[in-house]
């Protein structure tokens, strides 16, 4: 295998950093501030400014001296209209990188503008590794945990849960060291950017492992059968049932030893799968079973072996978006059920998997899996260029019926009094977050709804 | 990730572009906009994921310059493909995104047979 330059090695090249040298972090942008567009594109927004605070003074210099509305925007991989705003944008990408770390409680601090994908290699270059991570991790620290994003794994709880400490700059300015014991830790931790603006966290970690990841295609009734034998066997587990089929891929990683083996797709293979869903989508969704269930007995099973990061995140090229609830363990195998029935039973034209996987509880006031018990994760989807409403609009009630929570950067269109209900501690964090913000800069429309009704 | 052959010719492309800066000849180089193609753009345009045109890249770039700049700008800000609106840089205003648009294609050079992405 020949050598490779990774994409760090190449902006630490010296060209590069000839070229920053010159760079002045107050260079001002110039106005008026071009559209936001969510990863996407299905959310749109004009915003009076952009600011990109190069550090916690200069952003809490900002929120002290102005009043307007402002939402924090990390990477813009929500797929909830948390970012849009008339007021100013705060971009926390200069807010980022590997700040300390602690080899001997394996932590590390980050600023919250960090890419989850930035983390992997300097993490691994101080001896620690991220415990999980989700699917994608274009995302930033800040709003993945923000929005309590998660891996998979019984074992495992949502990002958020693993901040350790955190520092929040409030609406009004002040700057805030938030830990365990601190009377906003188990808000701030997940906070829909409702609270302030989070700019660096400290995450526990581990030290760095490797992980054997396999991939086959099984019938999805044995695999919801086996499914607890399995999530409690396998470090991660997980499915992807197929739409209009009997059949789902499912994903099992583990920790090894061995060694590291995981060759780059071709482009053939890359667009192997897309072919196979435009093929099945070229077929009315009342005639589809029998292809779908055909190319899937076909997908011949696969492995890949390579350090954690590099195995437990995933390069999406297509857009799309998502719809996302936790159910309680229990219910999960059930509201699977009746989601995939209801697709076929109303001929729903969608051939993108969805995705069920178990995540651990924890005690954040607002996870979606918060509280005393583990939930079932189950995601629909939708290719960017298709309108998502009918299909989402379909299924979501069904994810209600279940006492489903919705995943915070997913669409869904719950209120405040659907929302209380679902979230025993929801009245606290309401109370917190009208005590930090109490004229509602910090609010955009659909904040409105979440936290005011 | 690149090959290291690749990453040579890409370093060599920035040091091309570093040197046009100093001497004023071409393609003036904004640091702010650099510093934000790194954090961003540098994702997918450094070793070509998704298709993307790779940075200095003469037969990847040619056919979408053909359409001009302002188009490039649109698809940019729009998104296009695998390309996110905004292109992953939240920060990034029409002036930045010009400015890397005039980086990615200044001094473009062929690539070397079967050295594609």
């Amino acid at each position: 295998m020949s050598p490779r330059w990774s994409r760090r090695d190449f902006l630490a090249s010296s060209a590069l950093a000839a070229l920053f040298a010159a760079y002045h972090p107050g260079a001002a942008a110039r106005s008026p501030s071009l559209p936001w567009r969510n990863w996407s594109g299905a959310l749109v927004c004009q915003p009076q400014g952009r600011f990109s605070p190069s550090s916690e003074a200069e952003l809490a210099k900002f929120l002290a001296a102005t009043s307007g509305p402002v939402r924090p925007v990390g990477a813009g991989h929500s797929f909830s209209p948390l970012v849009p705003t008339d007021g100013h944008l705060v971009v926390l990408d200069r807010l980022s990188g590997l700040l300390s770390h602690d080899p001997a409680a394996l932590q590390a601090t980050f600023g919250a503008g960090t890419r989850l994908g930035d983390i992997g290699a300097p993490l691994e270059a101080v001896g620690q590794a991220m415990l999980n991570l989700p699917d994608i991790d274009r995302q930033t620290l800040a709003g993945a945990t923000a929005t309590a994003t998660h891996g998979t794994g019984i074992g495992f709880t949502c990002l958020s849960a693993y901040v350790q400490q955190l520092r929040l700059v409030t609406p009004r300015g002040e700057v805030l060291d938030i830990g365990p014991g601190h009377e906003l830790f188990d808000a701030a931790r997940v906070s829909l950017g409702a609270l302030g603006v989070v700019t660096r966290m400290t995450l526990q970690n581990r030290t760095p492992y490797r992980l054997k990841a396999r991939n086959w295609v099984a019938p999805i009734e044995e695999v919801l059968e086996h499914f607890d034998a399995q999530a409690a066997a396998h470090r991660h587990f997980e499915m992807f049932p197929l739409t209009h089929s009997d059949y789902a891929l499912t994903l099992a990683i583990d920790e090894t030893d061995e060694s590291v083996n995981n060759p780059p797709a071709s482009p053939e293979e890359e667009a192997a799968f897309g072919e196979a869903m435009a093929y099945w989508a070229s077929v009315p969704p009342r005639e589809r079973q029998a292809l779908v269930d055909g190319v899937a007995q076909q997908i011949e099973p696969t492995e890949a072996i390579d350090t954690s990061y590099k195995i437990l995140s995933n390069v999406r090229n297509g857009r799309f978006n998502e719809m996302e609830y936790a159910v309680p363990l229990e219910a999960g195998a059930e509201c699977l059920r009746e989601i995939l029935l209801t697709i076929k039973a109303k001929e729903v034209d969608v051939v993108f998997p969805l995705e069920y996987r178990y995540v651990k509880r924890d005690d954040t006031l607002l996870s979606m899996s918060s509280g005393h018990e583990d939930h079932a994760a189950i995601s629909i989807h939708r290719m960017a260029s298709e309108d998502y409403r009918p299909y989402f609009d379909l299924i979501e009630p069904i994810f209600w019926k279940y006492g489903g929570r919705p995943h915070w950067g997913k669409v869904h269109s719950l209120g405040a009094k659907q929302l209380a209900k679902l979230y025993p501690r929801f009245k606290e964090f309401q109370e917190i977050r009208e005590a930090l913000d109490p004229k509602g800069r910090m609010l955009n429309a659909h904040l409105r709804k979440v936290f005011l009704g | 990730m690149v090959t290291a052959g690749k990453g040579v010719i890409l370093a060599m492309g920035v040091f091309m572009l570093a040197g046009a800066q100093a001497s004023g000849a071409s393609a003036p180089v904004n640091e702010r906009a650099m510093a934000l193609w790194a954090r961003s753009c540098a994702l997918c345009h450094i070793d070509g994921n998704a298709g993307a045109p790779r940075v200095g890249q003469a037969e990847e770039w040619g056919p979408r310059l053909a359409q001009g700049r302002e188009t490039l700008l649109k698809h940019t800000v729009e998104g296009l493909n695998s390309m996110p609106p905004l292109g992953y840089c939240m920060a990034c205003e029409r002036e930045d995104f010009l400015a890397m648009i005039d980086f990615m294609t200044a001094n473009l050079a062929a690539a070397p047979a079967g050295d594609q992405p």
